[in-house]
């Protein structure tokens, strides 16, 4: 099979925007509420399958607390698009995308970038939508977006795919649904899963207020 | 003011900045391998998986589960995929031994094993997970088991089919074999006759 056509994506903000939180949805489906600071750098390939074939961005996940920044824009280096987050929740996480973007620029000049005001989901909107006007001066693409409740998660991904590509028409697709394994259960293994799922049976799903 | 609580999005635009694209490629076919099956039930839902190590569940992706029945072998397996990014939370078959358990006090989801899952090979979730489902409410749920349950001995059914037809074909085979064998002697029967006519 052809090699699937990567991009390198850097990953940008402030500490505790939700950088990792987003990167955690995109690659199982989960969503983490602990709070763990990303320590330097953390890459991840997140696969898309589109009509233009399978791509892949090679995810940098760089650490937003500055105490943690390990080699900073050392990892910018032959970055091909980006993302810059903020939190919606709070102004000087939005007052640093400035910044953010000015190092990210200086060793990635003229890539795709897209600025992403996370937690869209929370009453509490501190950023409004009409003091966010720096992707406009910088040509960014923007969106508002909410890694818990999936709102616009796909957005950033899409967009930049349709940007490396250089075609709009691209969508994302239903990926191959290959034949699953079949798999003979003995005793001892059923026995084992019986008892597994009485123990998880017991614990509580998380409880959301889900739009269900 | 509006009472519902909605929250204050940003009207999406496109920016409209040209990027020197970074590789070109063509529109390709796109295969879902799903083509030779029939939704046999399809239900909004989100689904979970148990992290045993840290005894809590994990979400796993949002949107329609589906029983897909294969048009030739009639075997039925779990189909789920994300909203938005299609990619696939959920992908076995269910098997007899898999039964819904109730997960604690809650009266709309169910909680399984699967001994196998073939989601995107990338995510590296072969198995074997115990998973959950839940539903916007009971009735769906209700309406979920049901289907599930019927898909579980439709699917037995059709495996302990197999083996007979097996043995059919098995019985057929030698049967042909045998014609064969005969043939076989017959021809050495002529050539015998051939050998004493051109000794005569």
């Amino acid at each position: 099979m052809a090699e699937v056509p990567t991009f390198k994506l850097v990953l940008v903000g402030d500490g505790g925007t939700g950088k990792t939180t987003f990167v955690k949805r995109h690659l199982t489906g989960e969503f983490e509420k602990k709070y763990i600071a990303t320590l330097g750098v953390e890459v991840h390939p997140l696969g898309f399958h589109t009509n233009f074939g399978p791509i892949c961005f090679n995810t940098w996940d760089t650490a937003g607390q500055e105490k943690f920044g390990g080699l900073r824009d050392g990892y910018y280096i032959n970055g091909q698009c980006g993302i810059i987050m903020f939190d919606l929740t709070s102004r000087i996480t939005y007052k640093n995308v400035p910044n953010w973007h000015r190092d990210l620029v200086r060793v990635c000049e003229n890539i795709p970038i897209v600025l992403c005001g996370n937690k869209v989901d929370i009453k509490e909107r501190k950023v409004k939508p009409k003091s966010i006007d720096f992707h406009r001066k910088k040509s960014l693409q923007y969106y508002d977006i909410s890694a818990k409740s999936n709102y616009n998660f796909e957005k950033p991904f899409l967009w930049l795919a349709r940007k490396l590509v250089g075609n709009a028409a691209l969508e994302f697709v239903a990926s191959p649904a290959l034949a699953p394994a079949e798999v003979e259960v003995d005793e001892q293994l059923a026995q084992q899963y019986a008892a597994e799922l009485d123990s998880a049976a017991a614990q509580p799903l998380p409880e959301e207020d889900d739009d269900l | 003011m509006s009472d519902n609580f909605e929250i204050e999005k940003v009207t999406e635009e496109e920016s409209q900045a040209h990027f020197e694209p970074v590789i070109k490629l063509n529109a390709v076919e796109v295969k879902t391998h799903e083509e030779n099956e029939l939704p046999i039930f399809k239900m909004r839902a989100k689904l979970f998986r148990y992290d045993k190590d840290n005894k809590e569940w994990k979400e796993r992706g949002t949107g329609d589960v589906r029983l897909m029945q294969h048009k030739e072998t009639q075997k039925i397996r779990v189909l789920m995929r994300r909203e938005q990014t299609l990619k696939i939370c959920a992908n076995h078959y269910i098997t007899s031994d898999m039964k819904l358990a109730p997960n604690i006090g809650s009266d709309r989801s169910w909680v399984w094993n699967t001994a196998t899952d073939a989601s995107d090979a990338s995510e590296k979730f072969e198995g074997p997970h115990t998973l959950a489902i839940r539903f916007a409410n009971s009735d769906n749920a209700n309406e979920f088991k049901a289907a599930f349950e019927k898909a579980r001995d439709a699917n037995s059914q059709t495996s302990t089919k197999k083996p007979e037809a097996e043995a059919e074909e098995k019985a057929e085979e030698k049967a042909e074999e045998k014609a064969e064998e005969k043939k076989d002697e017959k021809k050495d029967e002529e050539k015998d006759e051939e050998k004493k006519d051109e000794s005569a």
